[in-house]
């Protein structure tokens, strides 16, 4: 198993390499000079210099060429792809162009928020989905199979951003229920510790805080939630009815094991390996829809703080945070390759 | 022989199946399948009326606009306040919002039809050969082609560095020999250790005539690209090349990689279609390859095989119609996906500039107003993207069980 997993973690390094180089290349796709586009028509001559400076700008793409027939072969690697390679492999991210901060510093404090919202999206997502999904196939063509195809069909056309403003419209701004936007009200206090505001109110044993981030959190988490939430009932329902038709199936029932066994003992262990892709699959798709749901909420995460960027033209910020989201998901994917692995002892290590 | 008619064994009538293509009884699944019957009426509509707006109804949304109107409820009759029939309202520069939804639709339409296009083709095109090659193997041709192409392309580096184009050619027409002399040197060290001490004189030896230190790094890359074309390099080489390529694109997860390409490249339409097709084509890629895999296990290509059929014809008239029915479940699903990336593209301000109608756009542009109640500028747009997203998807359902009965 641990041969398994490191071989699969080497076979990952040519898709992180050219993810590494798509995000790089981004900046060639800048129409005009990229210092200035950043820095808009009208910026000081050493501002503009200053970036040039700090992006590498001057240097060569790839390989200075010239350098190299001069004999120079240290100055030969000396460009803007390889710096770049080099500063990544020391978590390097480069720094934002307007408030001159290290990306990755500023990532970090605020990836918290960003996987607050996320994790809780997914547990939502699954606690909800597989269940649902479940009884949909044990009662197959009754009311509630029925409720949960249309359900989970309308689910999947969702636009997430569309339903995020109808529920801030119904919850925040007729009935008043709800916060629309923000992580806290700003008269709660809390310390920071591990910046995960449900976490760090119970070390600190602030429930106000509590209450107060749960309410916060309800209307990003469902908006977040709703897609994943039918991908996941309609593959979990299709997957059970494939087992469902099993002979072992028969077999339990015929030997007179209760239904509830055989659905979450027999069928659900085999029926599981498609829903685990699946929710693989979301996990990453819900880092992305951050950036839609984060915006809609005013949610201070990285979904967030790229779109500030976007707008503000601050290019390390976004290569940043896309090159983070995409890691993770590349990290993710292996995850469920290696829990394949684990949950059904016939699929090879090779 | 005699002919034997149906009366003379019995067989009655109704016993009897008329002939029928496969897309002719997929039709008549397909229509007596209630959720598709829907699914065709929702994308009917939504067709129908965005393409009788765009050539029909004129509106030219760079004059479109009244102040007096500015965010009016929705009105079916004409009242003394406002005088003209705004069934959907008026956003906040007065323009009527039924107006611009009909004529957004045209805009997602454009969106999705171009962007899975784009994705068909390219990753069509990818999947179809990479699946092909990798079941079937290269021919001998064939084999000499790629080899030559890579010599080419990994020459390039080399013949960049040290400005002599005639290196790439010299690489490439070492991939030829490479291929042509298949069985040469069969021990597998001495015969990387050949090809690259070759690729060592092409790179270092002409490398010298313009620096020492060209010689070296060229001679390094030389033996690398040498080494690399005495190795045996097959169908299974290239489909796994591509795959891997495939798989980058894939790291992105959603429409992330959609929406940093635009950032980038600024706001648009057309900039939004390509980057969606962009990240579409590793779906399509996927499918291709896999269909192709499964088609390719079957007699009939043995057989095609065994008659002495060239490999264009195999996979034009063999293989290709065989993988149409889950392209067509794939491209009407894609459609879904690119109206809804489009919307979110618009949404965020990085799809259509203002103020051409889209259905994100205009989301984006109300929804700062939902404090003063006009619940109408939110509404409208977005129960048309997720209707016409439904549709799709509800067609793309249906399709699915009409082409494929076994699922």
């Amino acid at each position: 198993m641990a041969r398994y997993i490191f071989r699969r973690l080497l076979s990952l390094l040519p898709t992180l390499i050219g993810v590494a180089f798509v995000i790089f290349m981004f900046q060639r796709l800048i129409p005009g000079d990229p210092a200035v586009a950043m820095l808009g028509e009208h910026a000081a001559e050493e501002n503009v210099a200053r970036i040039r400076e700090q992006l590498g700008l001057n240097r060569p793409l790839f390989l200075d060429r010239e350098a190299l027939q001069e004999g120079d072969i240290g100055g030969f690697f000396d460009s803007q792809f390889i710096r770049y390679l080099r500063r990544l492999a020391v978590l390097d991210l480069g720094t934002s162009i307007h408030r001159r901060i290290p990306v990755a510093e500023t990532l970090m404090l605020r990836f918290p928020a960003t996987v607050e919202l996320a994790l809780l999206a997914m547990f939502l997502a699954v606690f909800i989905g597989v269940p649902v999904g479940i009884l949909s196939a044990a009662r197959r063509n009754s009311a509630l199979d029925g409720v949960t195809m249309v359900g989970s069909l309308v689910g999947v056309s969702m636009p997430i951003f569309w339903l995020g403003i109808m529920m801030i419209m119904l919850f925040a701004v007729y009935l008043q229920w709800l916060p629309s936007s923000g992580r806290l009200s700003h008269d709660v206090g809390l310390e920071t510790i591990t910046n995960f505001v449900l976490i760090d109110s119970v070390i600190t044993g602030n429930m106000d805080a509590f209450v107060d981030g749960l309410k916060h959190l309800a209307l990003p988490v469902i908006a977040l939630a709703t897609i994943p939430m039918a991908i996941i009932a309609r593959m979990t329902r299709s997957s059970m009815l494939d087992v469902l038709q099993d002979d072992y199936i028969r077999t339990a029932h015929a030997k007179g094991v209760r239904e509830s066994v055989v659905l979450g003992k027999h069928a659900l262990k085999n029926a599981f390996l498609p829903v685990i892709t699946v929710i693989g699959l979301q996990a990453g798709i819900l880092l992305a829809g951050a950036v839609l749901t984060e915006t809609i909420f005013a949610w201070p995460g990285i979904g967030k703080w790229i779109y500030d960027a976007i707008l503000g033209r601050d290019y390390p910020i976004v290569q940043g945070g896309t090159l983070l989201i995409a890691f993770i998901f590349v990290f993710i994917s292996l995850l469920v390759d290696v829990s394949y692995a684990y949950l059904d002892p016939r699929i090879r290590y090779d | 022989m005699t002919e034997i008619s149906h009366d003379d064994i019995g067989v009655t009538d109704f016993a009897i199946r008329e002939h029928r293509s496969l897309w002719i009884d997929a039709w008549r699944r397909l229509i007596s399948n209630r959720t598709a019957r829907i699914g065709m009426a929702v994308v009917a509509i939504f067709v129908l009326t965005t393409v009788f707006a765009h050539f029909f109804w004129e509106y030219d949304p760079r004059i479109d606009l009244d102040y007096s109107l500015k965010l009016k409820s929705p009105n079916l009759f004409p009242t003394e306040e406002v005088e003209s029939i705004h069934p959907f309202g008026t956003d906040k520069l007065g323009r009527d919002i039924f107006r611009r939804v009909v004529h957004g639709g045209w805009n997602s339409l454009r969106v999705g039809l171009v962007a899975v296009g784009i994705s068909l083709l390219i990753g069509g095109l990818f999947g179809l050969l990479a699946g092909f090659y990798e079941s079937i193997g290269l021919s001998r041709s064939e084999k000499i082609f790629l080899r030559a192409v890579i010599g080419m392309i990994l020459g390039a580096l080399p013949a960049w560095i040290a400005g002599q184009f005639y290196q790439a050619i010299l690489f490439a027409g070492l991939g030829v020999v490479a291929a042509v002399f298949d069985n040469f040197l069969v021990g597998k060290t001495t015969r990387v250790a050949f090809f690259g001490g070759i690729g060592l004189l092409i790179g270092g030896g002409l490398g010298l005539l313009v620096a020492p230190a060209v010689a070296l790094v060229c001679g390094v890359l030389g033996i690398a690209i040498g080494a690399v074309l005495s190795l045996p390099l097959g169908g299974t080489f290239f489909s796994s090349t591509v795959m891997r390529g495939m798989d980058i694109i894939l790291a992105f997860p959603g429409y992330l990689l959609a929406i940093a390409i635009v950032a980038f490249l600024g706001p648009g339409l057309e900039k939004g279609m390509i980057a969606i097709g962009i990240v579409g084509i590793p779906v399509y890629a996927r499918i291709t390859r896999a269909s192709v895999l499964s088609v390719t296990q079957k007699e009939y290509i043995l057989a095609a095989q065994s008659t002495g059929e060239g490999h264009a014809r195999i996979l034009f008239r063999h293989i290709f119609p065989n993988i149409l029915s889950p392209l067509t479940v794939q491209s009407t699903m894609g459609l879904a996906g690119a109206i809804l990336s489009a919307a979110a593209l618009g949404f965020l301000g990085l799809g259509a500039i203002p103020p051409t109608p889209e259905w994100g756009a205009m989301l984006g542009d109300s929804y700062r107003y939902l404090a003063s109640g006009a619940w109408w500028a939110v509404i409208f747009p977005g129960v048309a993207i997720m209707l016409s997203v439904l549709g799709f998807n509800l067609l793309g359902d249906g399709l699915r069980d009409a082409l494929d009965p076994k699922m």
